[in-house]
């Protein structure tokens, strides 16, 4: 593999994520963060659609008409989408009850059509998936460090299993409540906020001046 | 051809729709068998877990047919004949028609307990679940609820086996009047009929309180008839071992022993009323 084939994979983790750099797919990422389960498997699943989204896209580029490119891109996308659907209930139907409202999240996540406008479009299928999977990486990582912190201090529970010991709850004699604020969305935009921040201070390129 | 000509765009888009229709209903017939058993496994297990029969997905499929009786009753309680089990669990697709219909089906397992499906609306979408009850038909054996697209973390949580395990032991009947169990936000202030709602969840759990009333509401026929038949085979009993009338409804539990013969019989009789 070539040195720009990796720099597609891992570029989206850092100096060019989606969420944080690129600002994409943020309604879903407020959506599906409240625990890390539902917040991997998204992350999974978007990671899926992109590359294959940009595997396709990649391979019909030189025949979409320019003009309704935007629907074809619609209509790859949902389709791979729904037969991503069928096959996990036929095949894997607990993981496919965990996604339930979260496929259609997926035909609508921003991500899958920015990259294949951003890319697929002008690049050869290889580059294409790679840039897929680099990307939804990217995405799944951002999911994974907010689910992370608002399960752990929204529900006291990392994966469902307790972390937080059950004798620190005031409910049971201790000094700990779970603090609700972070079972809401608009937690999920602060904790993005603050790994935005973060993540600029240390890449002093990213900042605007 | 010219990429950007009319007949190109109209062309392209045809045949992309035509392949993509073809493919996606080619999966979903070809995979449809497989997921109706996936649901159809999944609907088992979760009446056995009701019936505190499974923990975690055994083998739901031989385990149910063993366990559980499945008929169909109408609404003034009595059961309607010529529906066979396969046809009692299809109405579990579709319980809201069912119901509409007249139809509501009944799971009998094997040790005389009851479970009852019961579906209503949460939030975002409809939730249901599957209330068991002891052979008495007030105390609740377990529940299991699910629900289609709850928010994670909220209302989701009715389908944790947390929240599921605080209705094991309430009572539907206050006396003799129907109360069902209501969840209730700060503590349940009647420990015997009510049950923690879920904190940020209130709607889901309104839904909840909703379902399990309405739901439960339409058995009361049946659940009434089978609680006098289980009164009076208890009046019986009770002439028989000297007991009073409430100690009996599970089969003379207060008999003293030197009247232990009589009780073996009682508890024959009891549980013969049950069936």
């Amino acid at each position: 593999m070539s040195n720009k084939n990796i720099s597609y994979l891992t570029g989206p983790l850092n100096a060019n994520n989606p969420v944080v750099v690129q600002i994409l797919g943020i309604c879903s990422a407020l959506a599906v963060t409240v625990k890390l389960k539902p917040a991997i498997v998204m992350g999974l699943s978007v990671m899926v659609v992109t590359a294959f989204a940009n595997l396709v896209m990649s391979l019909l580029r030189k025949s979409v008409p320019m003009r309704i490119r935007i629907i074809v891109q619609l209509v790859v996308i949902a389709t791979l989408v729904i037969l991503v659907d069928q096959f996990l209930k036929a095949y894997v139907y607990d993981v496919s009850k965990q996604l339930s409202v979260y496929v259609g999240l997926i035909i609508t996540n921003c991500i899958i059509m920015g990259r294949v406008e951003a890319f697929a479009l002008g690049n050869k299928p290889w580059a294409s998936f790679l840039d897929g999977i680099g990307n939804g990486f990217g995405y799944g990582l951002i999911l994974v460090i907010v689910a992370f912190f608002r399960e752990l201090f929204g529900s006291g529970q990392l994966l469902g299993y307790q972390v937080v010991p059950l004798s620190w709850y005031a409910a049971d004699g201790g000094f700990y409540y779970n603090n609700g604020l972070m079972l809401f969305p608009p937690m999920a935009l602060i904790i993005v906020g603050v790994i935005i921040w973060i993540h600029r201070s240390y890449n002093k390129n990213l900042q605007e001046k | 051809m010219n990429k950007n000509s009319n007949l190109y765009i109209v062309l392209y888009s045809v045949v992309m729709v035509v392949i993509v229709a073809v493919l996606l209903s080619v999966t979903a017939l070809s995979l449809q068998p497989r997921q109706k058993s996936n649901e159809l496994d999944e609907k088992k297990t979760a009446i056995l877990k009701s019936l505190g029969k499974v923990d975690e997905k055994g083998n739901a499929a031989v385990e149910y047919d063993k366990y559980v009786n499945a008929y169909a009753v109408d609404a003034k309680g009595n059961v309607i004949d010529g529906i066979g089990q396969d046809a009692v669990l299809e109405m579990l697709f579709d319980l809201k028609g069912a119901i509409a219909n007249g139809t509501f089906p009944v799971f009998e397992s094997v040790d005389g307990q009851y479970v009852f499906p019961v579906t209503g609306n949460g939030l975002w979408d409809v939730i249901w679940g599957y209330v068991a009850l002891e052979n008495n038909l007030n105390v609740v054996a377990g529940v299991v609820l699910d629900h289609k697209g709850e928010t994670p973390g909220l209302g989701a949580e009715i389908a944790t086996k947390k929240h599921q395990e605080q209705y094991k032991g309430k009572e539907i009947f206050k006396g003799d009047k129907f109360v069902s169990i209501e969840l209730v936000k700060g503590g349940a202030k009647e420990p015997l009929y009510q049950v923690d709602a879920i904190t940020g969840g209130t709607k889901t759990s309104d839904g909840v309180s909703e379902m399990l009333k309405t739901g439960l509401e339409n058995y009361l026929p049946f659940i009434n008839a089978k609680r006098a038949a289980a009164v009076s085979a208890c009046q019986e009993c009770a002439k028989e071992c000297s007991g009073d009338c409430n100690s009996c409804l599970c089969g003379c539990e207060s008999v003293t022993e030197d009247v232990a013969p009589a009780e073996e019989g009682a508890i024959q009789e009891n549980t013969e009323s049950n069936e």
